[in-house]
């Protein structure tokens, strides 16, 4: 249709290792939630699920677009900073205008922007995406203590709150939203041209150019995308947080990597789903919420959190040696 | 033997030293002049003194860190790897008073983790970002575990003169930064075990071809960064007369900053080992100008960052002009 | 003098002096990182201060939030300027002696704040008594439940001096409060995602909560989103009288908020560095009364903290 001829890595091929992997993953969470229901009365109640579901969306909107991101190869280090950017911007809007929507395309805006900066680095000057963004997550950072001075923003309308903390129908909101983006966006990486382009210049960016996907504007998009949603996800944290400081992003873009490669999308680009980022995310969310009920210091957590990045890794690679080997 | 990559310079040395001269040792040069005429205490011998000690700690990881990004890889883990083992180094030496042994100690765990970190990648082949960042957080994990957030504290005051004191009247921290250099120096430059490194990262298969075994090199470059960390850690608890779970969380970033502002690539294997020197020289001046201009602690957060964009900039603009 | 409660002070200093002419002096400000309003606070209260007699405020942050060897290396850096005096909050109150030696070694006058350090050389400390203050609250919200029911605490930073006595005072408390339980007693780090995420557990696991002892205000508005999201109820205080605090208390979220006044100790922190190099008498050691804002006295801390001034040392001494 396009005219692609990559051949080892075409979206055909890597759905079907997909669908393995993502074998491999629900699996799992069926296991740990087995498991943890065994050790906690509290685990399987409605609530606490509701509110794993909760907490997996903030970390989802956030690994979305890094998804998208990754698949092409590379790597966006800057969300967290974006995060903390946009929700401050958003915060400043929402509460000098009691508008929630200017708020949101204030924040979405700021997030882009960053994309764009980022963006251009990586596919108009060529600069490694690892080493950019990390410059770019220190200028946003700068930028954001600069702005708030050590102040807090605090006290959002209600209704905006809601975005956060309410429910409807009696599943909390941000569920909601993290089922609509999880909709899009598989649909886009799926079913649209642009998200066949991003597997393909994750697969082989060279093969890609020859055959004619204009990898810089793609790669461009990835980025844009990227920030946008941490963009969005900034709106979410206002809500549930109901206020803006300086470092709201901070402690986020590890789980949110994490989240990415625990749902096996590849950091060498091509192989990966949107729908794998949400098991992932939802992995950790079920692990580091078990380790809550059962009053386990949370002093563990990024011990956890880091053997279950390799574990998950190393499972991947091995099954996907075996198929390999055997095919 | 034919070159695999390896160069000494990241630029054709034979052209007029303006355009050709690396971007690091140019912002460097450029940072210094400003600073010194924007602030009179900048050029002083007690300042400068100031941030060469300050330096060495980043200079030590970040060593055999440009060997690892010689070879494609990353190690994310030494910030957190450094605390570890500056953790166990006071644990050592608390009960033993024996800081032989506390250093025995505290190399070996770094050792340890350097070494897993090298098996991860070697032999099931997962990436380097993503074996370090787990082992980034099993370190980091560990710290606060054995600490439970707490300092170590009550380590014989004599630990202070490993930072503090001289050798020959040469600071200590400056001895140990030059030796560690002057090894790391001397292993790549000098040794064929030196050009199988960034052969790793530029043409693996010939090395392979070679009858090299490229895993154990591999293994064997991410256990020295392990062990330098080690090293470093005695600086660390030596200046805080004291062993904390948080201490130099993140300092991997800038190691990593320091190596690529130098001008060695994240890609195809060429390094540059004194570019590292540079680059770690010209983040400590950048902090410690910007401290002594007094100038706002977020603008210095942005500034940072500004650096590592620039110098790569002017490195990849240069390089699509050859 | 070993110590000197503030009323002593009081009578020792009562008309002794005022603002002195204009001197210049530079006080070089150390705090912990540059999000958390608390040092925010401070920072404004010892450049209101500085203004108010004619000095001038450098403040020196890590760039990387509570960084140990930042710190150290901005103390060899800020030695090398050679302010006037210091005012000094450590990023860690046992790891940063060094860094307080250093100072004294270069003739530095230290005033040490709101942490306690474990060593080196200071001209006084300024703070709150987090023990006493923390002692306080706790009974505030223990009345209020009147000495029945379950209680969770929310504790701070885990190698935090202020966590540590603020905890501690929790405990004790508790003991006089024999038909009151403890379920829980987890740490927040003395930030609010944190404290929302452990009270949204804390409330799947536990069904009944009467109420919830935080260390700080910023953790106790988190458990309080917390609560709110999950439709439930539960009695609420935190420590450190932030605006944020104030306004819930006006809006009846939260009970009280022990007072931490961080302005007051920037002010009187450079109050006291600046009386120090001019060669007045200073104590060693000042200690706000440990009180609690609640509902009936929260009106004069509702406003800006820009908006506040700096008092005289007089009226200071005798407070």
């Amino acid at each position: 249709m396009t005219g692609m001829e990559t051949t080892a890595a075409s979206p055909r091929f890597v759905m079907s290792g997909d669908l393995t992997q993502l074998f491999y993953r629900l699996a799992a969470v069926g296991l740990i939630c087995v498991v943890l229901s065994f050790l906690n009365d509290a685990f399987l109640t409605i609530n606490n699920l509701l509110n794993v579901l909760r907490q997996a969306s903030l970390v989802f909107f956030m690994a979305s677009g890094l998804t998208l991101v990754i698949l092409t190869g590379k790597i966006d280090l800057s969300v967290g900073a974006t995060v903390g950017l946009s929700a401050c911007l958003a915060a400043t809007m929402i509460k000098s205008t009691g508008s929630p929507w200017l708020g949101a395309m204030v924040g979405i805006g700021a997030g882009s922007l960053v994309g764009i900066a980022n963006g251009v680095m990586v596919a108009g000057l060529r600069i490694p995406s690892f080493i950019a963004t990390y410059g770019s997550l220190w200028i946003v950072q700068g930028i954001t203590y600069y702005y708030m001075a050590g102040e807090t923003i605090y006290g959002f309308p209600p209704g905006f709150r809601a975005l956060g903390s309410g429910y409807a129908l009696g599943i909390p909101i941000p569920v909601y939203l993290m089922a609509g983006f999880l909709f899009i966006g598989s649909f886009f990486a799926r079913r649209t041209t642009y998200g066949q382009q991003i597997y393909a210049i994750g697969a082989n960016a060279v093969a890609a150019r020859l055959s004619g996907i204009p990898v810089n504007s793609r790669l461009v998009l990835v980025f844009i995308m990227s920030g946008a949603m941490a963009g969005l996800a900034s709106l979410v944290f206002l809500a549930r947080l109901n206020s803006a400081e300086g470092d709201i992003g901070e402690s986020l873009t590890l789980p949110t990597i994490a989240a990415v490669l625990i749902g096996g999308t590849s950091l060498f680009g091509g192989i990966g789903t949107v729908f794998g980022t949400f098991v992932g995310a939802l992995i950790l969310t079920l692990i580091l919420n078990g380790m809550n009920l059962l009053a386990v210091s949370a002093n563990w957590q990024p011990l956890v959190t880091g053997a279950i990045i390799i574990f998950a890794v190393w499972l991947d690679m091995a099954t996907t040696a075996r198929r390999e080997a055997s095919a | 033997m034919t070159d695999h990559g390896l160069t000494t310079q990241p630029a054709a040395a034979n052209a007029s030293v303006l355009t050709h001269m690396p971007g690091v040792a140019f912002m460097l040069i450029l940072l210094f002049v400003a600073f010194a005429t924007a602030s009179p205490g900048f050029a002083t011998l007690a300042n400068l003194s100031n941030v060469v000690l300050q330096s060495t700690i980043l200079l030590i990881i970040a060593l055999p860190m440009t060997l690892i990004i010689m070879t494609e890889g990353l190690d994310l883990s030494m910030g957190a790897v450094l605390t570890l083992t500056s953790i166990v180094f006071a644990a050592v030496l608390l009960p033993t008073g024996s800081y032989a042994v506390a250093f025995l100690a505290s190399s070996a765990v770094g050792s340890l983790f350097g070494a897993a970190n090298g098996w991860l990648i070697a032999v099931p082949r997962i990436p380097p970002f993503v074996t370090t960042l787990g082992t980034l957080g099993i370190a980091q994990g560990l710290c606060l575990i054995v600490t439970d957030g707490q300092s170590i504290v009550g380590l014989p005051p004599q630990l202070q003169l490993l930072y503090a004191g001289t050798i020959l009247g040469v600071p200590v921290p400056l001895v140990m930064a030059a030796v560690a250099y002057l090894a790391i120096h001397g292993v790549l430059y000098h040794t064929r075990f030196g050009t199988y490194v960034p052969a790793l990262g530029g043409n693996r298969e010939a090395l392979r071809q070679a009858g090299v075994n490229d895993s154990l090199v591999l293994v064997a470059v991410y256990t020295l960064g392990g062990f330098m960390a080690g090293v470093a850690a005695t600086l660390l608890t030596a200046r805080m007369n004291a062993a904390h779970p948080t201490a130099a969380i993140g300092m991997e970033f800038d190691a990593i900053a320091a190596v690529a502002v130098g001008g060695t690539q994240f890609e195809r294997g060429n390094g540059w080992l004194f570019g590292t020197l540079l680059g770690v020289a010209t983040i400590g001046v950048l902090r410690n100008g910007l401290n002594l201009l007094a100038i706002p602690s977020s603008v210095q957060v942005s500034c940072v960052g500004l650096l590592v964009v620039l110098a790569l900039l002017v490195d990849g603009l240069r390089s699509t002009d050859e | 003098m070993r110590i000197s409660h503030i009323m002593l002070a009081a009578a020792a200093m009562g008309a002794a002096t005022t603002a002195a002419c204009a001197d210049g002096e530079t006080i070089a400000v150390f705090t912990k990182n540059q999000t958390n309003p608390f040092f925010q606070n401070v920072r404004v209260g010892t450049e209101n201060a500085a203004k108010q007699l004619g000095a001038k405020v450098i403040q020196y942050v890590p760039t990387r939030p509570d960084s140990i060897p930042e710190q150290l290396s901005q103390i060899e850096d800020v030695i090398i300027k050679k302010p006037n005096a210091v005012v000094f909050i450590p990023v860690d109150y046992k790891a940063m002696v060094p860094g307080v030696e250093k100072m004294n070694a270069a003739g530095i006058p230290v005033v040490n704040t709101t942490d306690h350090s474990a060593g080196g050389k200071i001209v006084a400390f300024i703070g709150i008594d987090d023990y006493k203050v923390a002692v306080t609250t706790a009974r505030s919200l223990l009345n209020a439940i009147k000495g029945r029911g379950n209680v969770v605490i929310i504790e701070g930073v885990k190698g935090s001096l202020s966590s540590q006595d603020r905890v501690r005072g929790f405990n004790d408390v508790l003991k006089e409060f024999p038909n009151v339980k403890l379920l829980a007693s987890q740490p927040g780090n003395f930030q609010r995602l944190n404290a929302l995420q452990v009270m949204e557990n804390l409330v799947q696991s536990f069904p009944v909560i009467d109420g919830v002892i935080a260390a700080n205000d910023a953790m106790a508005i988190g458990a309080i989103e917390a609560l709110d999201a999950a439709n439930r109820k539960s009695v609420v205080v935190g420590i450190n009288g932030t605006k944020e605090a104030v306004e819930a208390i006006k809006a009846g979220k939260l009970l009280a908020s022990g007072q931490a006044d961080p302005f007051m100790q920037g002010c009187l922190s450079a109050l006291v560095a600046l009386r120090h190099l001019r060669h007045q008498p200073v104590p060693d050691e000042m200690y706000l009364k440990p009180s609690v804002i609640d509902k009936s006295n929260y009106q004069q801390f509702d406003m800006p903290v820009e908006a506040r001034t700096c008092p005289k040392w007089d009226d200071a001494a005798t407070n």
